[in-house]
């Protein structure tokens, strides 16, 4: 028998008629009203710019990390925003492990326009040197537990990664006023992003033959609705994005019907989100974290390529903290930049005190490398 | 690995063990036959753990492990709750949570007979019984007991199914009664089916009652019996209230 065929999640006929009959009566299985909400809980994790968002059932991790590359052609002042997502089958049975299914790209594809279209995030503020050096930030989303209604848990899970997210701060330096100088956190404090407004999707369910509306649906939910809306709004009421893919037809009168309810729950999850970033602040601030500068004599071997940069780094920095890592990479640059001085880029001299200081050829190169994202853990995989 | 020479296997019995404990020692023990049940294995003289959970012991002669899981590993005589996939000439083919679909015989009914094959259709609910559970095959259904009846098995119509944990159903089947079934049962009247592969069917009158004990049920995994019952008054206290 095929695997897949007996990992299938399976709705039976008693279900579906009990879920459509005790609507009928405004009951819905979880004993809320058709319009309520489920409680959401919103953590975070140490690193900045991960979270963790429980709606019911449903479990959702966002990770933010920020990497400097060159910007699109035809976008030289804007950094960028890609948004990745991972359903994993511990999540959901259905789910394929491997290549992502409609639902995953479906879910992708709204956060992102959620946040994209309504300029949520302020890209240009992210440009470095313009059509050289931008960031981008990259946001992963994580399902954990799939108990319905998993866009909604994802877009509260990017928008909280977002706010907690902190980039390392970039100035111009050198001669030339050209070269990027990646302050490590331990010198200046990294830098929050600039988001304008948070754009909160609102999942809509139609169920039965009338089309009852249901907010929030849950899993068994999902899989009776004959049809489905999400709306993205923000606090203020402004429509950011709808989506009504497919299914039963919906009036007009109850579309506009859900865009009410749904500027209403933005403003009660806004608040929520805004709380939960405002008291992991505080937390943080009171954290104090410990930064001790890297010893600059850890370094003994400098290399004479780029390749040679990141085996020295490995070689070093294999058991330390990530953090040293940028401090440590000037170190190396510094020396090989002597060795390199006959290579194409010899007009780059010495880097100033304490910073990072490297040419925008030798900046592309660095960020070569397999993976050099700021922040999240996604550092040790590098090490 | 650290080996343990534990002498008594009483000291793990009703004990959480995990993968790696050995919790019987056979060279100690002469002359004696022991049973083992699913999570335990034996390397040479040693009996141990395969996977974490309560280690279970009933007289005579039977170890095994019970775990709390959200896929069921079909067991002999186990009354599971089932969803009919689809309809073979001979078979009907049953999702019962575990690994494979398990078929259904379709002369495995009271009286069935080739001319009164009973219909389902895809995504009915049975209460079925595992007659047969080999490694590497799928799982055998049955639809009546031991001696050939019906009994409580069949179709069940109408309530509402939801999905825990094997080890909830497991408590909701225990005896004595659990107390969160007890606490509900004072005050409310519904029917109730458990299936040990983590399926509970509930049927009532009205749907707010199912939705009550729906949710009374699905809250009590992690509960003791006392907070079981506190939780099953106070729920039952704000329904009437309202």
């Amino acid at each position: 028998m095929d695997g897949r065929l007996a990992n299938r999640w399976r709705l039976t006929v008693n279900e579906k008629k009990f879920i459509e009959t005790a609507l009928a009566s405004n009951l819905r299985i979880d004993g809320r009203n058709p319009l309520e909400y489920r409680k959401i809980i919103i953590k975070f994790g140490r690193e900045d710019g991960s979270s963790e968002v429980q709606l019911g059932q449903t479990h959702v991790m966002g990770f933010v990390t920020g990497q400097l590359v060159q910007p699109y052609q035809d976008r030289q002042n804007e950094g960028m925003l890609l948004i990745f997502t991972e359903f994993s089958p511990m999540a959901d049975p259905s789910f394929d492990p491997g290549h992502p299914g409609e639902y995953a790209v479906e879910l992708g594809r709204i956060v992102d326009r959620g946040l994209r279209d309504s300029r949520a995030v302020d890209t240009e503020s992210l440009c470095v040197l313009s059509g050289k050096l931008v960031w981008a930030i990259r946001i992963d989303l994580h399902i954990v537990d799939n108990g319905g209604n998993l866009i909604d848990a994802a877009n509260i899970a990017a928008l909280a990664a977002l706010l907690t997210f902190r980039r390392p701060e970039c100035t111009l330096g050198g001669d030339d006023g050209q070269e990027v100088i990646v302050h490590p956190p331990e010198e200046r404090e990294p830098l929050p992003l600039i988001v304008h407004h948070l754009p909160v999707a609102i999942t809509f369910a139609f169920l039965g033959s009338e089309g009852k509306l249901v907010v929030d649906p849950t899993h068994s939910e999902e899989a009776v609705m004959a049809g489905r809306l999400i709306a993205t709004v923000n606090a203020n009421g402004d429509i950011c994005a709808i989506q009504k893919a497919g299914g039963e037809g919906v009036p007009q009168s109850a579309i506009m019907h859900c865009l009410q309810l749904a500027s209403m729950c933005a403003i009660s999850i806004t608040k929520k989100i805004n709380s939960a970033v405002e008291a992991y602040s505080t937390e943080r601030a009171l954290r104090k974290i410990k930064r001790h500068p890297t010893v600059a004599g850890n370094v003994s071997v400098a290399g004479s390529d780029v390749k040679e940069q990141n085996k020295t780094v490995e070689q070093v920095g294999g058991s330390e903290l990530s953090r040293h890592h940028i401090e440590r990479l000037k170190v190396v640059s510094e020396e090989t930049c002597s060795s390199r001085s006959n290579d194409n880029d010899g007009d780059i001299k010495s880097s100033e005190q304490g910073g990072t200081s490297r040419g925008e050829s030798k900046a592309m190169n660095f960020l070569g490398g397999p993976s050099n994202w700021y922040g999240a853990s996604t550092f040790q995989y590098f090490f | 690995m650290e080996y343990k020479s534990s002498g008594s296997p009483v000291t793990y019995v009703d004990n959480l063990v995990v993968p790696g404990d050995v919790v019987v020692d056979l060279s100690s023990m002469t002359n004696q036959t022991i049973k083992l049940g699913g999570g335990l294995r034996q390397d040479c003289d040693a009996i141990s753990v395969m996977k974490a959970g309560k280690l279970r012991f009933t007289k005579p002669n039977k170890y095994w492990v019970e775990t709390s899981q959200k896929r069921y590993v079909p067991c002999v005589e186990d009354s599971v709750l089932g969803i009919v996939v689809d309809s073979k000439s001979d078979n009907f083919l049953i999702d019962i949570k575990g690994p494979a679909l398990a078929f259904l015989p379709v002369l495995a009914f009271e009286g069935g007979t080739r001319r009164n094959i009973p219909k389902f259709e895809a995504g009915t609910l049975l209460y079925v019984r595992v007659v047969k559970a080999n490694p590497g095959m799928n799982p055998e259904l049955s639809c009546t007991d031991a001696s050939g009846k019906a009994a409580e098995f069949g179709a069940l119509k109408d309530g509402y199914m939801f999905e825990c944990s094997t080890g909830l159903s497991r408590m909701l089947l225990s005896s004595p009664t659990c107390p969160v079934l007890e606490a509900l049962g004072k005050k409310l009247s519904f029917e109730i089916a458990v299936g040990l592969n983590g399926r509970v069917w509930v049927n009532s009158n009205s749907p707010s009652i199912v939705i009550i004990v729906a949710n009374a049920i699905m809250n009590s995994e992690s509960l003791s019996g006392v907070q079981q019952k506190i939780m099953a008054e106070k729920l039952l206290q704000k329904v009437q209230n309202d």
